[in-house]
């Protein structure tokens, strides 16, 4: 699924943030990311969606080796990717259905499955209430329940997310958590969290890997 | 507000740029008509030592018409002053006269070349060609159509800058959108479409405007063109192909200005 092969990542080629770094992540396995602020745990998840180049090495996700660089390929790929940012990214013109509408829209699903998706999606992650609101009117929690019911209304095979509870209230947090989990567990989705903090009683099997000094490596 | 202010520094430019084009549109068709209505009066006079003319060797004359002019109605104008043997002498001497009709109305440069073209025929012996007043006339057409063509240009290309100075704003503005959205694997065109309406929308509403203002201008010409002028444009009244052509321009030039930006925005 994710395949790393001496990959080495910088930003605008000063000083390599990821050394050559090995890793093979499988299908439905769940990934957590961790290390200390500024590690690079962020620039290897942006790595694993083409937002960041490789630097040296080949790295392979869903068989597309994204140390070429080929634009439309990278489109196909991320199509099938469900990504939650840290900072959301959620478009503030749109609606928060029209936010998680969004890659059903680029998958060019039926408007009427698209409505059925986004209904059932607002529904797990608790807010039905807030049908027609737009980002801004949201609170924080809020915003990254809508960007994680984004990240899974295509039904995406990978799910990268970058410190997806980092400063939510408790209740998001668990909602987020949980349907991360579910994700994974009961639709067979691969999940990537990058993370400073596990939580403790997740209840499922992960993988973890931590970064120190650039260098990745896993840990128990 | 911020909306609209940035939606009229699209449209204003291209409506200017539009209307501009319909005006030189006009003018050439206005000349145009002048010299289709000229052409059927003017024609130049050639005198040749036999029956016969060819002027297929000059392969830069656009021939309409060879018309030969009586050489009985020109003997009968003067044959009161002359004795009938003077006139027998007159009939096997008299060199034959041909009226040339050309194609075009050519301008006072190119009319001296095809007189230079038509003295190098061996045959030919003397070239008669229009008169200055009308070469006057003529020239100062072209001269303000020439005038008018050279402002178009001048406007277009300030038009195409202010374009796509705008649509490089429209561009920043939705920069984090079109992010988000290659981010989740929409191409860069289906990033850009909310661009490329606004872009629609306005040459819609520029076209409209204009041919309008074409429309309302040809319905009122007696109020803004001399009566002299006037008599040269019956012609213009139906601008069926012209409106098709300012529709066209109204949304070619902003496309175009769009689709490079976008392969530039693309290359980045």
């Amino acid at each position: 699924m994710i395949l790393a092969n001496n990959i080495t990542l910088s930003y605008d080629n000063k000083k390599n943030i990821i050394e050559n770094a090995n890793f093979n992540i499988k299908e439905k396995e769940f990934i957590f990311i961790s290390g200390s602020s500024g590690s690079g745990k962020s620039t290897l998840l942006k790595s694993f969606y083409g937002e960041l180049a490789v630097k040296s090495g080949h790295l392979f996700v869903n068989k597309v080796d994204l140390s070429k660089k080929n634009y439309s390929k990278l489109l196909d790929l991320r199509k099938d990717l469900g990504i939650v940012f840290q900072d959301y990214k959620l478009i503030k013109e749109y609606t928060i259905e029209e936010n998680i509408m969004l890659p059903l829209r680029v998958h060019n699903y039926d408007d009427s499955v698209s409505k059925t998706q986004v209904k059932k999606l607002l529904k797990h992650v608790k807010l039905s209430h807030k049908t027609g609101v737009y980002p801004d009117e949201l609170s924080g929690g809020e915003q990254q329940r809508v960007a994680v019911a984004r990240a899974l209304a295509h039904n995406p095979n990978i799910i990268f997310a970058d410190e997806p509870t980092g400063n939510l209230d408790d209740y998001s947090s668990e909602v987020i958590w949980t349907l991360l989990k579910n994700a994974n567990e009961h639709l067979g989705i691969t999940v990537v969290v990058v993370t400073h903090r596990i939580p403790k009683d997740l209840g499922i099997k992960y993988r973890r890997f931590n970064i120190d000094d650039g260098v990745l490596y896993e840990t128990s | 507000m911020r909306h609209l202010k940035s939606f009229v520094s699209f449209i204003f430019p291209l409506i200017i740029m539009l209307s501009i084009f319909s005006i030189y549109l006009i003018v050439d068709k206005v000349v145009n008509n002048y010299k289709k209505s000229i052409i059927n009066d003017y024609a130049i006079v050639v005198i040749t030592n036999t029956p016969f003319i060819s002027i297929d060797e000059v392969a830069d004359i656009k021939v309409k018409n060879i018309e030969p002019l009586s050489r009985s109605k020109i003997i009968k104008g003067i044959k009161n002053n002359l004795s009938n043997s003077s006139l027998e002498l007159l009939d096997k001497k008299l060199p034959y006269f041909y009226k040339i009709y050309l194609e075009d109305f050519p301008t006072t440069l190119k009319l001296e070349q095809i007189r230079k073209e038509l003295n190098t025929i061996s045959n030919i012996r003397r070239v008669e060609t229009f008169s200055n007043d009308h070469n006057k006339v003529y020239s100062l057409l072209i001269l303000i159509q020439d005038i008018v063509f050279i402002l178009f240009i001048v406007v277009f290309i300030l038009s195409l800058l202010l374009l796509s100075k705008q649509i490089k704003i429209w561009f920043f503005e939705h920069d984090e959108r079109i992010s988000i959205i290659q981010l989740h694997g929409g191409s860069l065109y289906y990033s850009s479409k909310p661009i490329l309406k606004t872009i629609i929308l306005s040459s819609i509403i520029s076209a409209s405007v204009v041919v309008s203002l074409l429309y309302m201008m040809i319905d009122n010409l007696n109020l803004i063109i001399q009566p002299e002028i006037l008599s040269f444009m019956p012609a213009i009244i139906h601008l069926e192909f012209e409106a098709l052509q300012i529709i066209i321009l109204s949304f070619v030039i902003p496309l175009i200005t769009f689709f490079g930006l976008l392969i530039q925005h693309k290359s980045k």
